[in-house]
């Protein structure tokens, strides 16, 4: 059923935001129906064709020519019916923005653009956003987190022995996740720049949320404010390198901020897992243990598809694959959908705030794809994938592949010391971690012991 | 053979002619312009203009260069190497009825643009314009045989599919009848004219033949050149623009 809403009446269509190309798009489309067959919100909602592209792109059609088309022209433009606005709101808002459509697009439609040009036009006729999607622009204007915790305690997991510098020409970004709820991910990846000797800085309570929900969800009111702080905080400290093992943040930085910030960006966006792996290329890596699992990989959208035509796909696909085949005893098999026709988690576009039923469906079915080739631990680069995809085994019946990041992963084979200091937040903790002893690792899972304050769960 | 019936000169069909390619170029300065209306950067405000799209269109795809321009014509445009990454069968029948439709359409210009110099007998040239019309027959029987092809199976798949045929929508049904309309009458009012080059004069009829041929040109006019911009043939047109603004897509 679609959202009670008041009715926006009068206000029109689109106020902004969609380029004159992407009108052309809209089109552009010839039905072939190549997305219905990849989308993986309709694929575990086979009732409700409504929610992929094709249709979505032919009501909006129908929608804009209703108000600007020749029969418009001629004898004025149709009283919009707002349920069916509400209607198309809520299938507009069905999509993780996982993009998978626009790869197998025959017309090169790019469609997460599009899902997100179409998106703050909702917003701005009072359609939009969708569930507990509208708590992300207070909470970030507030806390500058989604977790409405204390910024001046975003590096209070950083382990007293480890360095972390006030300023350099290398910066890890660690993103709120990791910083607040996978603090084993943000552990793991101090420690392996440390043992790696990398010079790096971090920008502690200056380094504020990515604002990826805002823009995947259209609420853009605030995104400017975070996008060029960060961009500032980066640039005061001389940075020349961002290093990111968060999927969502480094999109966000990469294609969004720059669209925001007016100055010059001196500084380069990096996924850690392609600097690491240069480190293992060089020979400076020295493995200490084996880690004998059955080990996949599950794509993050944000750094594959998003930004294959970036990166290129080498950075975007084979990175931390090759990092995982160099770790001893890990035997690495890709699940049947991969790359860049990956299957999504279901976390993303604000789907997971929004719409959690359909996040932990979406997982379901990746989790599925996991099992099909017998995986011990499915890994990836992004948190907010892993939070979700970990989400779908709980609600799954006997299944215990562990979810895993491959920064953990390396770090383990790597012997070196995850342990997560006390700190504040060590009860909102919730992830599978490696425990080690001297030769052998094992997979735990670490249980939340308090609620949080989670209000829309996380933020990407 | 008489072709023109039921009343129609030459000069009528000439000034129907310019009327429907008046009513298609209107039609496309009218899409253009509604297109024109969106932006022509991600945060700029409303344009309505249609000299706004064209810049924003040419900006967009011309972004990366002109080799990367020209590489998405070649192989996505008129390749359509997207489709067949997805589907080897689609791609066989999206070619055939691109080119079959494409072709067709430019030889019907052709031939209506030697009717004008037979008629007028411009620069003493009938008799050679004659002549080309006569080398078009071959042509026009090949790909009017490629675009049956490619119609057919675009139908097949509709009715074979039950995928496919349980989301096909009264839009798809009247694009493909469309085409499969036209194509068929098509290779009739050529058999009955006697014109057909593989066929010869073996269905000729004198009494039917104009008839057909006209039925044919209203169908090809109305469907392919009215109705164009107002419906899914959008994408026609579209859907190229698309592929070289976004430089060959994700």
């Amino acid at each position: 059923m679609a959202e009670e809403k008041k009715s926006p009446a009068g206000k029109p269509l689109i106020s902004g935001f969609l380029k004159s190309t992407q009108l052309m798009e809209l089109d552009g489309c010839t039905r072939c129906q190549e997305c219905m067959k990849w989308c993986p919100t309709f694929d575990v909602r086979q009732d409700r064709p409504e929610i992929t592209p094709m249709y979505k792109i032919a009501k909006f059609r129908e929608l804009l020519g209703s108000q600007y088309g020749l029969r418009a022209k001629l004898f004025g433009p149709k009283t919009f019916n707002e349920d069916e606005i509400n209607r198309f709101t809520e299938d507009t808002y069905y999509c993780t923005t996982c993009g998978v459509c626009g790869t197998v697009c025959e017309s090169g439609i790019n469609t997460v653009e599009l899902w997100e040009a179409m998106r703050p036009n909702l917003v701005a006729r009072g359609n939009g956003p969708y569930g507990k999607q509208s708590f992300f622009p207070a909470l970030l204007g507030k806390d500058r987190n989604p977790f409405q915790a204390k910024q001046e305690e975003r590096l209070c997991w950083v382990p007293k022995d480890a360095t972390v510098l006030e300023s350099s020409e290398i910066a890890y970004f660690a993103g709120c996740t990791a910083a607040y709820r996978q603090q084993a991910l943000a552990v793991a990846s101090v420690r392996l720049m440390n043992a790696l000797d990398i010079p790096f800085c971090m920008l502690g309570k200056d380094e504020w949320c990515c604002s990826s929900a805002l823009v995947r969800t259209g609420q853009r009111n605030i995104m400017k404010e975070h996008a060029v702080h960060n961009v500032d905080a980066l640039k005061d400290r001389g940075v020349k390198t961002v290093l990111y093992a968060c999927a969502g943040c480094q999109r966000t930085a990469t294609i969004d901020w720059p669209r925001w910030y007016e100055g010059y960006i001196p500084y380069k966006n990096i996924p850690l897992s392609v600097y690491l792996r240069e480190k293992i290329r060089s020979g400076e890596v020295e493995w200490k243990r084996p880690l004998n699992f059955k080990v996949t990989y599950h794509d993050p959208c944000h750094n594959g598809r998003h930004l294959m035509h970036v990166n290129g796909r080498d950075v975007a696909f084979e990175a931390p694959r090759d990092i995982l085949k160099s770790i001893p005893g890990v035997q690495f098999e890709d699940m049947a959908r991969s790359r860049e026709f990956q299957r999504c988690c279901g976390a993303g576009g604000g789907v997971k705030a929004g719409i959690p039923d359909l996040a932990l469906d979406c997982a379901k079915a990746r989790m599925g794809d996991a099992q099909l080739i017998a995986a011990d631990v499915i890994t990836s680069t992004c948190p907010f994938c892993r939070r979700n995809i970990m989400d779908g085994r709980a609600a799954m019946e006997g299944c215990d592949v562990k979810v895993l990041d491959v920064v953990e992963m390396m770090t383990a084979a790597m012997g070196l010391d995850i342990t997560i200091p006390d700190n504040p937040y060590m009860k909102f903790q919730e992830q599978d971690v490696l425990v080690c002893d001297e030769d052998v690792c094992k997979v735990e899972t670490i249980e939340r012991k308090a609620e949080g304050k989670d209000l829309v769960g996380e933020a990407h | 053979m008489a072709f023109y019936t039921l009343g129609l000169t030459f000069w009528i069909v000439i000034a129907l002619t310019v009327v429907v390619l008046g009513i298609w170029i209107y039609g496309l300065y009218f899409n253009f312009k509604k297109w024109g209306m969106g932006s022509t950067g991600y945060q700029d405000e409303l344009r309505h203009s249609f000299w706004l799209f064209i810049a924003t269109w040419i900006h967009e795809a011309f972004k990366d260069g002109i080799w990367v321009f020209v590489k998405t014509l070649i192989l996505d445009v008129l390749l359509l190497r997207r489709t067949l990454r997805r589907s080897p069968v689609r791609w066989i029948m999206h070619m055939a009825m691109f080119y079959g439709f494409l072709t067709l359409a430019a030889l019907s210009g052709l031939g209506l643009f030697m009717d004008i110099i037979e008629h007028f007998n411009l620069l003493g040239l009938a008799h050679q314009a004659e002549m080309v019309k006569g080398y078009m027959e071959l042509p026009f029987d090949l790909f009017g045989y490629l675009l049956l092809f490619g119609s057919t199976i675009a139908v097949l798949r509709r009715f074979i599919l039950r995928e496919v045929r349980s989301r096909t929508s009264a839009y798809d049904v009247v694009l493909l009848g469309g085409v499969f309309l036209i194509t068929i009458t098509g290779f009739y009012a050529e058999w009955l004219r006697g014109n057909s080059f593989l066929i010869g004069n073996a269905f000729a009829n004198p009494v039917y033949a104009p008839h057909f041929s006209l039925l044919h040109t209203i169908l090809a006019l109305a469907l392919f050149v009215v109705i164009l911009p107002w419906s899914k043939y959008m994408h026609v047109i579209a859907a190229p623009l698309t592929i070289l603004a976004n430089r060959g897509g994700e």
